[in-house]
């Protein structure tokens, strides 16, 4: 009797979580950081799925002791500081251009060598190939694997971080509401004293204490983003469910003020919380990629230590010319934390009316 | 009411008191202090380490040292700078701030005003292509990489194209001469950016009645070039005439840093003008406006847009306050010397003077801007009000 | 004669509003103000008012949602028997009091939780109160569904409030009140927010129920037909105060209070032939009357027919 029951509940669930999901498909932008998120999602697991399955081996496709190196037949010519441009370069940047060495840099190694010989030549950074699909960067690590990596890293720090932070405002946020007075006042003043505290500084400060890993970092991201603002924002929803009649309803009947807080004003103000999670995922992967721009995450591999590493190495400054080193990492960040935000926006958009209409 | 705001005015001051205390406690809390390079330094006598750290007072226990700070604090005295000694953390904050305030109140208000109109075009035309596509070109505006954008940006238009300056905020082989100190000049564009926002406001004020929109928007876009045609006048006086050279080498490495700055932080007004927008769109007086036949555009401008500035303005108010702590980053890939910077080398340097005065700087602006929002809540919404008693 | 099951006295709530917000100068609105009345067992009271009378705000200090600001408010204990004071009584006490008054909300959108599945609603107040053994709760759960017209019932129990109409819902409000066989139940206005369609199905439904499980209502509602209809007294209500309150029936052949009369007259017949006086009433010198008397009392003529008696020659203006 008890398990027809059971599935039946179940098939029920699954009966609302479908109805849910095609309110979400109207949402063209949902939908869209959707398919984002997915993609970052699939490029996170692809990665130990290619080394668990040996299709990749380590020592050439480890995103950080990982090593290969490509081989090219280079011209050797001579760029000399003369009036650009010239016939083969139009500034002095193209030269020596793609498949050329120039005789300055290798005469130290190859001792009588001649404009126009042909030497072999390691190529570190490497361009795409069909082996590299994104290329490899000045160590000879494979950039692809890099980036799937990252989006482990970005994903585990996001999501760990989201959580810890919505469920410490959710549940101040609903005490807040529910009892008002004194404990109000003090988390209310509590969210000052945190939003003002400036945050890179201070995670400056944090990270001299101690070398920052991920999980310390998706802890204190998220205490901090917990008991600041989004307080606020959920104690405000709270205080409208609070006065609703089902609630009355509770109290009239006899319930004790922890149990209706916990049935019935905590499941009301879920909904807006988890769309507050999905937002400060946003965040999150935004703070570790500068903190990891900045050398400050104790970290092997990221999408922010990918860029700081273009940028110190001066890719950064020759544009488009090495633009695999310079490019995916960048849009990686970009593409996964806007991805995170369409899918709060697209959960906006179709539940929140609905949520306050009723 | 009264009892309301003193309360918490009272609040306030202790939650400031504590913030005093927790910062310095962490500075404290940092491994080692500004001084350790003097050991390091084989010239120098073993004891110059020792004297240097007594001629501060960092061999005091902690608790007295943070006792005499909060003392000094409330009678108005932040120490000197332990790095640049002559100077006092006062005298570096004056000196810093203006070039940031200048710099990102450009940029605050170019970013309102663009994403306030790009939000309210996009609340009006819910459902549309047009619509979709210029919010998924807000969110990843709003959501890029900081860094990594900035930096291409520096490439594609200082170094590839070589339009603008790439860092520093004036070139230094044109002031070796200059009979004027960078801050004079600074203050005085800034003082000039004052009185132009001020006009212009008042301008807009006037304007607000004139019925037709095409006259008004007429009139203040004439009234806009007006405003800098009598800006060329003004600049041309006395010694703002010999000022503008340099005020124009200033203008010229501003350009950059705005224009990225701006293109990240307009997305984040479009988007929540858009939400607010929506929301009051759906609301009965506007649905009662369409019936009346008013045509969209003056719906959409007219009613709509001015209930939903509310929200957006005060979350303009806290953006303010965030500047400081969101310039460290502009400020160290622009090489752009003001506050940011100030705030990261005195951190990383344990500058604890220096850094603590900034800190307690940006506390006392979050503070005020805290307290004015909920003031202002409290006045806008009558529940605040109600008491009930028994 | 039955005894009381709940004797309300002096009851009064009020508001403080800050007018202006800066001078901070309070304005007191006196939403109850010094109402006083008994409700008897198996007996039903209507309390009938224009909107915004002070209705609800009585409710509600009634049953300990928002603290009163003076007044007194006892009720019949039925496992000791006595009457006990709302204010002076032990959580034992304050347990039977909790078991024993329920209130239906006029908004059916708003009375249910929605998250929660039916039956969880329902079971509620027996989880509350620990009443019955799991499979017990289920049946009763079960039972009082198709006592309120869900049948089947099982069609019910697993669905969400918004899965179903506002009568139902409705319906499922009034299960949830009765599941633990209350002796006293607040109705506010539970139908003026349905279609008139199933108004009266609903109201037959509570009509029906009270009989059979012997529950008081106090039945909140501003349409004197609805009161004559579902209640054996009937106390009218003006801007916080009670102004008359009688039988039924005495009070709509014998209004004595102008604002009754008013109240009566406005009543639809649904004769077209018959004409009735229409009676005005200046609500504004009504209020100016009776807020210039603080301190009056109601006065029974008999019958316990008990009149508000400030000074009413100046308004009887009978048109
Ligand atoms: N929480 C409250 N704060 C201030 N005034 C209130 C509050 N609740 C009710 N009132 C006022 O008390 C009066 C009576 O309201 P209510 O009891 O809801 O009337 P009814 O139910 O008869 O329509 C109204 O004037 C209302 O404005
Ligand atoms: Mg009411």
């Amino acid at each position: 009797m008890d398990t027809v029951n059971n599935s039946e509940n179940n098939s029920l669930k699954y009966e609302s979580l479908k109805r849910n999901f095609n309110l979400f498909k109207q949402s063209k932008i949902g939908v869209l950081g959707l398919v984002i998120v997915a993609f970052f999602g699939l490029l996170a697991l692809l990665q130990p799925f290619l080394f668990l399955t040996n299709i990749w081996d380590e020592a050439t496709y480890h995103p950080v002791v990982g090593y290969d190196s490509q081989k090219i037949q280079a011209t050797v010519v001579s760029c000399k500081d003369i009036d650009y441009p010239t016939p083969e370069y139009k500034t002095p940047n193209d030269c020596p251009g793609p498949e050329e060495v120039n005789i300055v840099a290798v005469a130290p190694y190859n001792p009588g060598i001649q404009e126009g010989d042909v030497i072999e030549q390691f190529i570190q950074p490497a361009p795409p190939s069909s082996k590299h699909i994104l290329g490899t960067d000045s160590l000879g690590r494979d950039v692809f694997s890099q980036l799937m990596e990252g989006s482990q890293v970005a994903f585990v720090l996001g999501l760990l971080s989201a959580i810890v932070g919505v469920g410490i405002s959710t549940l101040l946020g609903t005490i807040a509401a529910y009892f008002g007075g004194a404990i109000d006042a003090y988390l209310m003043r509590q969210s000052d004293l945190v939003l003002m505290l400036p945050t890179l500084p201070l995670l400056f400060i944090i990270s001299a204490f101690a070398e920052l890993q991920v999980w310390h970092l998706a802890l204190v991201l998220g205490i901090f983003g917990g008991l600041g603002g989004s307080v606020i924002t959920i104690k405000s929803q709270a205080l409208q469910v609070k006065v609703k009649p089902f609630v009355d309803s509770a109290r009239i009947t006899g319930g004790s003020r922890m149990k209706i807080l916990i049935s019935h004003i905590l499941p009301n103000v879920a909904p807006l919380a988890l769309l507050y999670m999905v937002f400060s995922v946003t965040g999150a992967i935004a703070s570790e990629s500068i903190l990891s721009f900045l050398g400050l995450l104790n970290i092997d591999m990221s999408w922010g230590l990918m860029i700081s590493v273009a940028q110190a190495d001066g890719y950064i400054n020759q544009g488009m010319e090495y633009w695999w080193l310079v490019l995916p990492a960048g849009l990686a960040v970009t593409l996964l934390a806007g991805g995170f935000y369409l899918v709060g926006r697209g959960l906006d958009d179709v539940f929140n009316p609905r949520l306050r209409k009723r | 009411m009264l009892r309301y705001i003193v309360n918490r005015f009272i609040q306030m001051v202790v939650v400031f008191f504590l913030f005093l205390i927790i910062s310095y406690l962490l500075f404290d809390a940092i491994p080692g202090n500004a001084f350790q390079n003097l050991l390091l330094n084989p010239s120098l006598p073993p004891y110059a380490y020792e004297e240097t750290i007594a001629l501060y007072g960092l061999d005091q226990p902690l608790s007295v040292r943070l006792q005499k700070y909060i003392v000094n604090f409330f009678k108005g005295d932040l120490g000197y700078s332990y790095i640049q000694f002559p100077k006092t953390a006062i005298e570096l904050i004056a000196e810093r701030l203006p070039r940031t305030l200048m710099l990102f109140s450009v940029v605050n208000i170019l970013a309102f005003y663009t994403g306030f109109f790009v939000g309210k075009i996009l609340a009006w035309r819910r459902g549309s292509k047009s619509e979709t596509w210029i919010t998924i070109t807000s969110v990843f505006s709003y959501t890029v990489f900081y860094p990594w954008f900035a930096l291409l940006m520096l490439w594609f238009f200082g170094l590839r194209m070589g339009w603008v300056p790439i860092g520093k905020f004036l070139t230094p082989s044109k002031w070796y001469d200059s009979p004027f100190d960078s801050d004079v000049v600074f203050l005085e564009m800034i003082k000039y950016m004052v009185i132009f926002s001020v006009l212009y406001f008042v301008i807009t004020l006037l304007t607000k009645e004139i019925e037709s929109l095409n006259l008004r928007r007429n009139i203040r876009l004439g009234s806009f070039f007006a405003l800098l045609f009598i800006s060329n006048f003004y600049w041309n006086t006395g010694q703002l005439s010999e000022m503008r050279f340099y005020a124009g080498d200033i203008a010229y490495h501003t350009i950059l840093p705005v224009l990225t700055v701006t293109i990240v932080a307009f997305a984040g007004t479009a988007l929540l003008t858009r939400t607010t927008m929506m929301e009051v769109l759906k609301d009965d007086y506007i649905l009662t406006a369409r019936a009346k036949g008013l045509s969209q555009k003056r719906i959409r401008d007219r009613h709509a847009a001015r209930t939903a500035l509310l929200p957006v303005v005060t979350s303009f108010i806290f953006t303010i306050v965030t500047i400081i702590d969101g310039s460290v980053l502009t400020e160290t890939i622009f090489s752009w010397p003001g506050m940011g910077q100030l705030i990261l080398e005195s951190v990383l340097r344990e500058d604890i003077p220096v850094a603590m005065a900034s800190f307690s700087f940006i506390g006392v602006f979050a503070l005020i801007a805290h307290f004015l929002a909920d003031v202002s809540y409290a006045f806008l919404d009558p529940r605040i009000r109600i008491k009930s008693q028994g | 004669m039955s005894k009381n099951l709940i004797e309300v006295r002096n009851l009064a709530k009020h508001f403080e509003i800050s007018n202006s917000f800066f001078t901070g100068k309070k304005k007191i609105i006196k939403a109850v103000d010094e109402v006083s009345f008994n409700i008897k067992a198996g007996e039903s009271l209507g309390l009938v008012g224009q909107s915004g009378c002070g209705k609800t705000t009585t409710a509600r200090s009634l049953c300990l949602l928002e603290p009163k600001t003076s007044g007194s408010v006892n009720f019949f204990n039925p496992e000791k028997n006595i009457m006990e004071s709302i204010d002076a009584i032990d959580e034992d006490g304050m347990r039977v009091f909790r078991r024993n008054m329920q209130m239906i909300f006029q908004d059916p959108y708003e009375s249910l939780n929605p998250r929660w599945t039916i039956k969880d609603i329902i079971k509620e107040p027996l989880d509350i109160h620990n009443i019955g053994s799991l499979g017990e709760r289920e049946e009763a759960i079960v039972e009082i569904l198709r006592t309120v017209g869900l049948t089947p019932p099982e069609n019910y129990l697993q669905r969400y409030p918004h899965e179903i109409s506002g009568g139902q819902r409705q319906r499922v409000s009034i299960a949830r009140t009765l599941i633990m066989k209350p002796k006293f139940v607040i109705c506010d206005e539970p139908t003026s927010m349905l279609d008139v369609s199933i108004r009266i199905s609903i109201m037959d439904l509570m009509l029906n129920l009270a009989k059979e499980l012997d529950v008081s209502y106090l039945y909140i509602t501003h349409d004197l037909a609805v009161a004559r209809y579902m209640c054996n007294r009937i106390a009218v209500m003006f801007n916080g105060k009670l102004v008359e309150i009688a039988e039924t029936e005495e009070l709509l052949n014998n209004p004595i209070h102008p604002y009754t009369k008013r109240l009566i007259s406005s009543i639809p017949i649904p004769d077209p032939g018959y004409k009735r006086e229409r009676y005005e009433v200046n609500f504004d010198e009504l209020d100016k009357i009776i807020s210039s008397n603080p301190n009056e009392k109601m006065v029974d003529i008999g019958n316990e027919h008990l009149v508000a008696t400030h000074d009413t020659k100046d308004f009887f203006i009978e048109t």
